[in-house]
């Protein structure tokens, strides 16, 4: 009974939990978060998750560690936010 | 100190991060597939491939992730897994190697790693599937007790 929990049970489990979390992380993070990109110097465009309230309005300027951050991948669209 | 007193227990968590690894990226990918497909596309090397290989990548993780229910298939399995994980680093050192504007294309919440993090997140990936071969090889060779996996 054990040997059968381990080998059948437990992993089918796992497989129903990790697509279960894929919704769930989907649902979290397009709902609070968006993905900006930003242009590294060494590396090139990078993409980082930050939250909603950076949208392409006037305002304080998002960056991420220093560097300004885009809503597209063309970095032609800054993100900015709301002074609080 | 028995270093491997309790490999049963290392194989059954090693086999269960696996599916939930592969089970995870492989469904978000499959749920953002055309993003997917664009970033793929973005790559110089595979851009041609990029619709086949957008569903092939989630396509074999899911079945590596089946694979694991199968005992008779777990070391094969760790086999495949390392090889998906040092085919994912090979990518992720080419892309940085050629500069390319390229973000990542993983799936879920491993996207929002910079390149940097996600080396190191696979590196240790690769360093438990191979832990995993050794101690699945011992059992096998009749260096360690068998048991229940």
């Amino acid at each position: 009974m054990k040997s059968t929990f381990l080998k059948l049970i437990l992993p089918a489990f796992a497989i129903v939990l990790a697509v279960g979390l894929a919704f769930a992380t989907e649902e979290t993070t397009s709902s609070s978060s968006q993905t900006a990109y930003y242009e590294h110097p060494v590396l090139g465009l990078q993409s980082v998750t930050v939250g909603n309230e950076c949208q392409d309005q006037a305002g304080i300027n998002c960056t991420y560690n220093g560097f300004q951050l885009y809503a597209d991948m063309d970095t032609s669209i800054p993100l900015r936010k709301q002074n609080p | 100190m028995e270093p491997y007193k309790n490999h049963s227990g290392l194989l059954t968590i090693i086999k269960l991060l696996f599916i939930l690894l592969f089970g995870y990226t492989a469904t978000s990918k499959l749920i953002h597939l055309g993003q997917f497909e664009e970033q793929l596309g973005r790559f110089p090397l595979i851009h041609s491939h990029a619709s086949f290989i957008a569903w092939a990548v989630p396509t074999v993780e899911l079945v590596v992730a089946g694979l694991y229910m199968i005992h008779r298939f777990f070391l094969m399995v760790l086999y495949g897994s390392l090889s998906l994980m040092i085919v994912f680093t090979g990518y992720i050192l080419t892309v940085l190697l050629f500069g390319e504007n390229i973000p990542c294309s993983c799936g879920g919440i491993v996207s929002s790693m910079g390149w940097k993090t996600h080396i190191l997140f696979n590196s240790l990936w690769i360093a438990l599937a191979v832990l995993g071969i050794v101690t699945l090889q011992k059992v096998k060779n009749g260096q360690l007790p068998k048991n229940t996996t």
